[in-house]
């Protein structure tokens, strides 16, 4: 079999489309399509199925028997059922299909459905109606009748839901053999739940399919892994060491305030009477054309501008420029930029870049403690880099680096998490897999998040004080 | 002693040509007993030394005199730990808005004169070029309040030209080792560059001169990285030996004889050009790593072992060489001799750069053709035996002069990646202009002695050893001599020394 989808637009009830699909599915390949809620990643499995009015593109190739699984095709069968037994016009009571009933329609084969009724142990429930089951029965009946049609092609939507563990176990094997002989394609919704014989993944952003990758590309495969991996597990920030720094701060006081702000290079004035005040809690976006100052406000607050001394700057109970040390700022402080990136060139291991944050340094020049070690890999764990600890950081692609120097900013929970044009040079995939991990640290409410941007596509859910700043740079009279 | 020097007032030299009759070489006027046991000062200090951190400067008020790259690099580190830093110019530079008073003022900096700030300053940090010391201390010592400090980054002044200091202020020196464009990029990434300090004894009243250049280098992040704890007199004598032998007048010359070698053989002169220019930094990398017997061991067995013969041979023709320039740097010949060039508006000096202009391997541009990391190594056996008969040279002079071991090395085969990377950056010009006026002069008086002394070496030269390396199929070599190679290299006290130290190193860079 093969199917070969070129530019096809789909239109489903309501209104859904499906945009620019092209999809290739080759004999011998299983694929999982994965995406966000609404992504139209079960709608593009069903076309395989029929669904969907084609209304634009070409497809080519046919498959002989399809079978789908899906809530959609469970709650149709629902549907079907309660209709009967809406009979009471004829005044007698409608038993509707029996289980043994729904299992021999289609033409399914009987051996393969009774292996099966085992396997499910689902031998007590054979003569019940069908619309008596629970919503687990009846989804273990449609995948039983499905596989036992023997289809060329398999589409299973989400088969693993509410499944428990012995019966998981026993599907996954099952289908894992059966895939020598069928193509299967599922929607899942966890990267944890990936079988080993899936040769591709399929990721689907606002209904189209974004990114298709193979097994064999190894760093695409990875990189795509990633990504289901932050979007869909259930991820937690790890803890920190000892304490954040968070503790250290008076909580009745603003984290920082910029006070009238003036900073001029030679005789260019590049920010001229700016306030800013940040309390704790207030995740903030920060926008503003090329030039108008973002990174000399952001390096005023880091402590990295060289002219924070000649300014009224108060951040984290210091007003700066009373004897405090640039490390006693940046202590309270996570931060990532580009300009890092480029800075952090070090051939130093993956564990010890998400250590350094610890030290705010770049590069690590202290022994790392056993905590801090242990944290480090739980990161890496979640970024879904586990295994990798000892790779060396520059050997990464840039989108990894980017991701390790955030994990880096976040380790020690600092009161203040800068991102400063995080998406910057990111390919798509990357930029998604960034904002991913931003909006799992945002949502986990351990810092104030302060992200400047100015691509209007990257909005982070969760921020909602915006600063725009305008350029106004202007030479000095 | 690497530091830019990029405005130094031409008037300036004619100030001090009053005071050099008065000037006395402190040096000689110590007795033989002294003399060693200050050349034999050195010694690494543990981390653990510096748990006070900056305690000892927190509160009082730094004035830095001049703000080139050292000056504006070593202030903005003292400030971001939390000193109060201030920058005092010659009114003239302020008055004309220079370089220096833009650097400082664009930085929030507060600047003033000298008789606005020396008298405020508890502690005073000279930062201009050497040949201006003798001008400059002798304007502010006046200005400056009772008890209060006067740090160098160099001891020249102070032993060469014997400039005596007021009994009531403490002197010390804080030399961080690396240009101050690193000083200050180490510092910000959480690090530090590995720094000399050291107590003038004559003049720490008080007993605080320590415990100030201690946090001083703390200030800079210098600690991080490693703190020797040295004298001003093994600092000068160690440091004007290695710089104008090894590290300088060593690849100037062998950056000259390479390349005009290769032309003479009809190599192209793109080709030689850009082997010269990157090779000294390839090959010292790998000095840098693991002394030079990791560099010989980056050669082929019969290259290594042609490599250690040129090197033996090498040294026997410079030893007598090597062994002047420690003399004249002991018994103040050299410094004399540079003070007189001052004197003249620097006539030697500035001819000498005119003449290093107008080399051949100046003025040929480095060709655009690849060439890979290891072939630097082997089209290169005799720039890897020009670099270890220096180091080794450069050391075993300097300690048979009584440097002690750990000096000795810091300044000859520490810093010698350092200045191949100038080199590597805009050929000699560059080192020249990096380095400071007293490195520069001594490299060409060795440059000037060493290149008739090498004429016969270099008539048998070809280009098995550089340019074209050995065209031997056969890899063979004898094993008793490469056994006894081998062992003679890794048996050079400057590998056992260096074994110690890049450990100590190592220990603080650990994770990098």
């Amino acid at each position: 079999m093969q199917i070969h989808l070129q530019q096809c637009q789909f239109e489903f009830e309501q209104g859904f489309q499906l945009q620019d699909i092209n999809w290739q599915i080759k004999s011998g390949q299983h694929w999982v399509i994965t995406g966000a809620n609404g992504s139209g990643k079960s709608a593009l499995v069903a076309t395989l199925a029929g669904y969907g009015e084609k209304i634009a593109g070409t497809s080519e190739g046919s498959v002989e028997a399809v079978a789908l699984v899906s809530f959609e095709a469970q709650a149709a069968l629902i549907e079907r059922e309660r209709k009967k037994d809406d009979a009471d016009i004829l005044d007698v009571i409608s038993v509707g299909t029996a289980v043994h009933e729904i299992l021999a329609e289609g033409g399914t084969n009987a051996n393969i459905v009774k292996d099966l009724v085992e396997k499910f142990a689902l031998n007590y429930l054979l003569d019940r109606p069908f619309r008596a089951l629970s919503t687990g029965e009846t989804r273990k009946i449609l995948l039983i009748q499905a596989l036992a049609s023997e289809p060329q092609l398999l589409l299973l939507d989400e088969p693993f839901d509410g499944l428990d563990a012995d019966t998981l176990a026993m599907l996954q094997q099952y289908l894992a053999k059966l895939s020598n002989t069928v193509n299967i394609v599922m929607v899942l919704n966890r990267s944890d739940e990936i079988p080993d014989f899936i040769t591709h993944l399929g990721y689907m952003r606002n209904a189209t399919l974004a990114h298709s990758v193979a097994r064999a590309d190894e760093s695409g495969y990875r990189e795509l892994f990633q990504l289901l991996h932050l979007k869909t597990s259930d991820l937690r920030i790890p803890p920190t060491a000892d304490s954040s720094t968070q503790a250290l701060l008076n909580p009745d006081q603003p984290l920082v305030v910029l006070s009238d702000i003036c900073v001029k290079y030679d005789q260019l004035k590049v920010l001229q009477n700016f306030n800013w005040r940040i309390d704790t809690g207030q995740h903030w976006q920060l926008c503003g054309p090329n030039g108008s100052g973002k990174t000399a406000i952001l390096s005023l607050i880091t402590g990295d501008h060289p002219q924070c001394y000649s300014n009224d700057i108060f951040v984290f109970g210091f007003q700066r420029g009373n004897g405090e040390s640039i490390w006693q700022i940046k202590q309270f402080i996570g931060y990532v930029s580009t300009a890092l990136q480029w800075e952090y060139r070090v051939g130093t291991s993956l564990r010890n870049v998400i250590v350094s944050g610890f030290y705010d340094s770049i590069g690590l020049y202290s022994k790392a403690t056993d905590k801090q070690r242990q944290i480090a890999d739980q990161w890496l764990a979640l970024l879904g880099m586990q295994g990798r600890a000892d790779q060396s950081f520059n050997k990464l692609s840039f989108g990894d680096q980017r991701l390790l120097l955030i994990a880096r900013a976040m380790v020690k929970h600092p009161p203040l998490l800068i991102l400063d044009e995080p998406c910057l040079g990111l390919d798509d995939i990357n930029r998604q897999l960034v904002l991913a991990l931003i909006e799992k640290i945002c949502a986990a409410g351990l810092s104030t998040v302060l992200y400047v941007n100015h691509h209007s596509e990257d909005t982070i859910a969760g921020i909602e004080n915006y600063k725009n700043i305008e350029k106004h740079s202007s030479n000095v009279d | 002693m690497l530091r830019s020097l990029a405005n130094v007032p031409v008037e300036l030299s004619k100030l001090f040509k009053w005071k050099m009759t008065m000037s006395n070489n402190y040096f000689n006027t110590l007795a033989l007993r002294d003399q060693l046991e200050q050349l034999g000062k050195c010694r690494f200090m543990h981390l653990n030394e510096f748990t006070e951190g900056v305690d000892a400067l927190k509160g009082k008020k730094i004035v830095v005199i001049g703000c080139g790259a050292q000056g504006l690099n070593q202030g903005l580190n003292l400030r971001d730990s939390g000193l109060d830093v201030s920058y005092t110019l010659r009114q003239a530079a302020i008055d004309e808005k220079r370089q220096s008073w833009k650097n400082a003022s664009e930085n929030g900096f507060t600047v003033g004169t000298y008789k606005e700030l020396i008298p405020t300053a508890d502690v005073v940090l000279n930062l201009t070029p050497d040949k201006q010391h003798t001008a400059v201390v002798t304007e502010i010592m006046p200005l400056m309040k009772k008890d209060a400090c006067l740090s160098y980054s160099h001891g020249f002044n102070v032993v060469e030209e014997g400039m005596q200091i007021r009994q009531d202020l403490t002197v010390i020196m804080v030399a961080p080792k690396c240009p101050g464009s690193e000083v200050r990029a180490e510092y910000v990434r959480g690090f530090g560059v590995p720094t000399l300090i050291a107590v003038h004894e004559d003049n720490d009243p008080q007993g605080q001169g320590l415990a100030l250049a201690k946090a001083y280098a703390v200030g800079t992040g210098g600690h991080k990285a490693g703190v020797l704890m040295s004298s001003f007199i093994a600092e000068v004598k160690s440091d004007l030996m290695g710089e104008q032998t090894i590290l300088c007048g060593m690849l100037q010359t062998g950056s000259i004889l390479c390349f005009d070698k290769m032309v003479e053989k009809g190599i192209d002169a793109g080709y030689a050009s850009k082997l010269v220019q990157y090779g000294w930094e390839v090959v010292t990398e790998a000095l840098k790593y693991g002394g030079v017997t990791n560099m010989l061991d980056r050669l082929s067995n019969p290259d290594k072992i042609a490599a250690f013969d040129l090197a033996e041979e090498l040294k026997d023709i410079m030893r007598p060489l090597y062994n002047k320039h420690q003399d004249d740097i002991m018994d103040g010949t050299f410094s004399s001799g540079m003070m007189a060039d001052w004197a003249e508006d620097d006539a030697k000096l500035l001819g000498w750069r005119a003449e290093t202009a107008e080399t051949a391997f100046e003025k040929t541009p480095a060709g655009d053709m690849e060439i890979s990391e290891q072939e630097f190594f082997d089209h290169g056996i005799l720039m890897v035996a020009m670099v270890k008969a220096g180091v080794e040279l450069a050391f075993e002079t300097m300690t048979a002069a009584g440097i002690i071991a750990d000096s000795a090395y810091y300044e000859s085969l520490h810093e010698t990646p350092l200045i191949a990377n100038t080199i590597a950056r805009k050929k000699l010009y560059e080192m020249n202009a990096t380095i400071s006026d007293t490195a520069e002069y001594g490299c060409y008086l060795y440059n000037h002695a060493c290149l008739p002394l090498l004429q016969d070496f270099m008539k048998k030269i070809d280009t098995d050893v550089i340019g074209k390396g050995t065209v031997n199929d056969d890899n063979g070599v004898d094993n008793a001599r490469l056994i006894e190679v081998n062992a003679a290299l890794r048996a050079h006290p400057v590998e056992q020394i260096g074994g110690i130290l890049r450990g100590h190193m190592s220990d603080m860079k650990a994770i990098i």
